[in-house]
């Protein structure tokens, strides 16, 4: 390690402040450009700061609280607020993936049996408000969890306890101890789990001060541990995140560039699209409009990126709930659907699928149970006797999932069924169709990987064991006693090596036999930057896509 | 000699125009005017509108405009199934047509490529067909729009929405404010309390804002009381919504009116008669209040269609599937820039519509009261 001088410092500043006057001189009769800082972070990467980064953001954010939200919208803009005991890399490609520290001093301790994970926090750790970051945070974190239903529940209920606490909510949950003076934290598996690291390194397990309220604080912001605080939120409106003062970059959590960040939302692509454009914002977060691709890429093609996120674009189907309660009548749907139909419907950005992982995936294997059979459909649809029955089919206001459910409804029509289109908010729809008393029938679902592991897709939304009252994330109500089985077989192997990956594959085949969902597509996203920022600086991680905090300005 | 009325009146308006010598907007005093020089002994009142209603061409210009656009509109199943071989919720997003003899996708595949170059993901982007007019074959007159949907067989199923939702909320609403009207301004006391009251709540909330509130909670649950069921996604919902909110806006002018009828003579000497309040409500005080009715009605429905516009512009309007002029507007926002007819041609139509039924019942009103100072404001 090299240790400075003063006389460096002093060249350093001199060096500063020229190349300060050089920046000004270079952004002089340039209108509204931001000032752009240009230091070495302490965690060694280079850090370019500058005052306002500005987003125009969609509406799909639910929550603004780590132990409520579930959204791509909630957790992009909230990876850097909210920081677990482990995180992931700051990098672009594959590499995201690893899984390091963040406000653990090191990776978690694992037991020969694979049933105790230890970890110590890092000393000093102090919230954005002071408080200092305890132990037992990470604990009352978990049991908040399930004090407000988070949907992120399932994931801790292998821990000792936390079944039993998750029925009483009260007392404890035995199988997490935690011991504050030396930050030492221990938690204790029923069952050996291989993803348990990357359950760590999810949002709903960060750390929050003990006297945070059991009720959404969205509106009412948790202090925060990562680079950033949350200052203000309006729902369906706007909010704006600001450097947190007492956090401290590490090379796994390093330093960010924006002072703040401004989020706008805004509902319509095309006006999102139009005030990046106009210069009334610097990033947008939506998908551009279908018919002005060919425009954007040809004027602003450098500031456009193109990007295909781990994800799957499917149509649920209730399995308790009549029509969808009988197996022929979900094949009908799937050899209905035309899955070529619905790559046009997103802009030509998606390839057609009915595999539940993605083609990212190692333990992926393309299978075609389904070829587009409208004539089959019908002829299901007639043996099954359910021609005629009325199906409500579900769908957020978002184009997305508008469109989608549009075209769904006017297939359901041509074999035979009577539709009818529930169109609701999308800030209100995870949790509208994740609430069993809603008894949604059919409708929009798609999932982008909360970590990259098959347990994400297959324990997450097709584990029958896994299925709640509300919040639930298996719309569908899959249940197969083979299936769930299965997954708990899997879910112990601790390493995906070739054989494992094997039986992920036939997995994904077997619950497609029994056809859980009608998968169509994998999306491909667009990101979309104003002419003053510099897209060198452009990081799109594998699980949290943009990274807002390391852009940087020309 | 006695010379026709007809001619007397040309003459006179000519008289008038020539005194003045300056073009009057002002119709229903000209007809006021009018009517001083015309015999109309022995005439009904009913005869004598309609005299009047003939003779105010901008009216009955309006009102041939209007019809035209309801047939237009309600010969959209004709259409649709003979010319365009479509309806208004198939999808096309895969198929050809044949415009002017090449065939063309309705929507292209599109998709994505690596630029050798730069090694950048590039996006080879999907083209939606725009307007053939009529080199289809009628089919895709106006393109389609990003579900692969005929916009021109969408404009005319969203019109017999939009026209039912408007004259049928206009129905219900001159209906029951009739009612009401008819109840607090004869019986007065309670009932007047309690109805003026009622109006003056709904009244303290803007309509658009009480319209939204109402449409956005019923279009998700529909209604199920009272023995009502109604699902979220029935015409029903936006109808009742605007007649509901646009009711003391109607019942209290008529209530005022009542008010001073139910003073008048030939009121108190059919009471004294022995006359049922019923039988005085309706064969007396009810033949004096139609003519503000009809006019009411006949400009509360341009008024009501812009409503339903602008809520299902909104979303808590008519639901999907269902088109309509206002989600036409609303689907075609997101192409503004690139294929502005989508949302010019459903605005035509909402503006065409509205103006015309807006002169047309400027004229009724003109024809039945020209002394009447009808407006309908919110």
């Amino acid at each position: 390690m090299i240790r400075r001088n003063r006389w460096s410092w002093f060249v350093s500043l001199a060096v500063l402040a020229t190349g300060l006057v050089l920046l000004a001189a270079a952004c002089g009769g340039g209108g509204k450009k931001a000032a752009t800082t240009t230091t070495a972070a302490a965690s060694g990467t280079q850090q370019k700061t500058f005052p306002n980064f500005r987003i125009v953001y969609d509406t799909g954010t639910d929550y603004l609280d780590p132990g409520l939200s579930y959204t791509v919208e909630g957790w992009e803009a909230m990876w850097n607020v909210y920081l677990s005991l482990l995180g992931y890399k700051h990098v672009n490609g594959p590499d995201g993936a690893t899984i390091v520290p963040a406000l653990a001093q090191a990776l978690p301790q694992v037991s020969a049996d694979g049933l105790t994970y230890t970890m110590t926090l890092r000393p000093g750790l102090k919230y954005s408000d002071g408080t200092p970051v305890k132990a037992s945070d990470f604990k009352y974190a978990i049991k908040r969890d399930f004090l407000i239903d988070s949907p992120g529940v399932g994931f801790f209920t292998n821990i000792v306890g936390a079944d039993e606490f998750s029925k009483t909510k009260k007392g404890d949950i035995s199988g997490i101890t935690t011991d504050d003076a030396t930050g030492k934290i221990t938690v204790k598996l029923v069952k050996p789990q291989g993803d348990f690291q990357n359950i760590l390194a999810t949002i709903f397990a960060a750390p929050v001060p003990p006297d945070t309220p059991a009720k959404d604080q969205s509106t009412t912001p948790i202090p925060s541990t990562g680079p950033y605080q949350i200052q203000s939120y309006t729902p369906n409106r706007q909010f704006t995140l600001v450097r947190n003062p007492n956090f401290k970059p590490t090379a796994d959590v390093p330093a960010t560039n924006p002072d703040k960040m401004s989020f706008k939302i805004v509902e319509d692509d095309s006006a999102a699209l139009q005030q990046v454009i106009n210069g009334q914002a610097d990033y947008d977060f939506h998908p551009i409009p279908v018919d002005r691709l060919a425009d954007v890429q040809q004027k602003y093609g450098d500031q456009l990126k193109i990007y295909t996120p781990a994800n799957t674009y499917y149509y649920f189907m209730n399995n308790r709930l009549p029509p969808f309660d009988k197996l022929a009548v979900r094949k009908a749907v799937n050899y209905a659907i035309d899955r070529n139909a619905l790559v046009r419907l997103y802009g030509g950005l998606a390839t057609p699928t009915e595999n539940i992982l993605p083609p990212t995936y190692p333990q992926y294997q393309k299978h075609t149970l389904y070829p587009h059979d409208l004539a089959k459909a019908k002829q299901l649809i007639e043996a099954a006797g359910v021609k005629g029955q009325t199906v409500e089919v579900w769908g957020s206001d978002r184009e997305t999932s508008r469109k989608p459910v549009e075209y769904l409804a006017d297939v359901l029509n041509q074999i035979g069924f009577k539709t009818k289109i529930k169109i609701i908010d999308a800030a209100v729809y995870w949790t509208t169709v994740g609430n069993q008393a809603t008894k949604a029938q059919i409708g929009f679902a798609d999932w982008f990987q909360d970590y990259p592991h098959p347990l994400d897709w297959f324990d997450v939304l097709l584990n029958g064991d896994r299925i709640t009252q509300t919040h639930n994330n298996n719309y569908s109500n899959f249940d197969s006693k083979a299936v769930n089985t299965k997954i708990a077989a899997l879910k112990q192997k601790n390493k995906l090596d070739a054989t494992v990956n094997n039986e992920w594959k036939q997995l994904d085949k077997q619950v497609m036999q029994q056809a859980a969902w009608a998968p169509y597509v994998n999306r491909q996203f667009t990101d979309f930057f104003g002419k003053t920022i510099d897209t060198g600086c452009y990081i799109n991680h594998v699980l949290y896509q943009f990274d807002f905090s390391r852009i940087c300005m020309k | 000699m006695w010379a026709p009325s007809g001619l007397r009146m040309a003459t006179k308006q000519q008289t008038t125009r020539e005194a003045t010598s300056e073009l009057s907007l002002d119709t229903a005093s000209l007809l006021a005017q009018e009517e001083h020089d015309v015999s109309i002994a022995g005439r009904s009142p009913w005869y004598l509108a309609w005299r009047r209603l003939r003779r105010n061409y901008a009216a009955l210009v309006s009102l041939v405009v209007f019809l035209l656009i309801v047939v237009a509109c309600f010969s959209a199943p004709l259409y649709a199934k003979h010319v365009a071989h479509t309806d208004a919720s198939t999808n096309h997003l895969t198929e050809q047509v044949k415009v002017g003899g090449t065939l063309k996708d309705v929507i292209s595949p599109g998709g994505t490529f690596t630029d050798p170059k730069t090694g950048e993901v590039r996006v080879r982007p999907v083209n939606i067909l725009g307007p053939t007019w009529w080199q289809a074959h009628g089919k895709f007159v106006l393109g389609a729009d990003t579900n692969g949907r005929d916009v021109a067989v969408r404009l005319l199923y969203g019109g017999i929405n939009s026209l039912t939702v408007g004259i049928a909320s206009a129905m219900i609403c001159v209906l029951f404010a009739v009612i009401l009207a008819l109840i607090a301004g004869y019986y007065g006391g309670w009932a007047d309390w309690v109805i003026t009251r009622f109006f003056d709540i709904v009244w303290a909330f803007p309509v658009i804002l009480l319209s939204i509130a109402l449409g956005s909670a019923l279009a998700i649950n529909g209604f199920h009381h009272f023995g009502i069921n109604l699902e979220g996604d029935s015409l029903w919902i936006p109808t009742l919504v605007i007649s509901y909110v646009l009711i003391p806006y109607v019942g209290r002018p008529l209530r005022g009116q009542i008010l001073s009828l139910r003073e008048k003579e030939f009121v108190e000497a059919s009471i004294s008669q022995g006359a049922s309040s019923i039988r005085v409500m309706f064969t007396e005080i009810l033949p004096n209040i139609a003519s503000s009715a009809f006019v009411f009605f006949a400009l509360i429905i341009a008024n009501n269609i812009l409503l339903e516009a602008a809520l299902s512009f909104l979303g808590a309007g008519i639901q999907d599937p269902k088109p309509s002029w206002g989600k036409l507007i609303a689907d075609g926002q997101t192409r503004i820039t690139t294929a502005p007819w989508l949302t010019l041609v459903p605005g035509i139509a909402i503006v065409v519509t509205a103006v015309s039924l807006n002169i047309f019942g400027d004229g009724l009103r003109d024809a039945l009261d020209p002394r009447s100072k009808v407006r309908i404001e919110h």
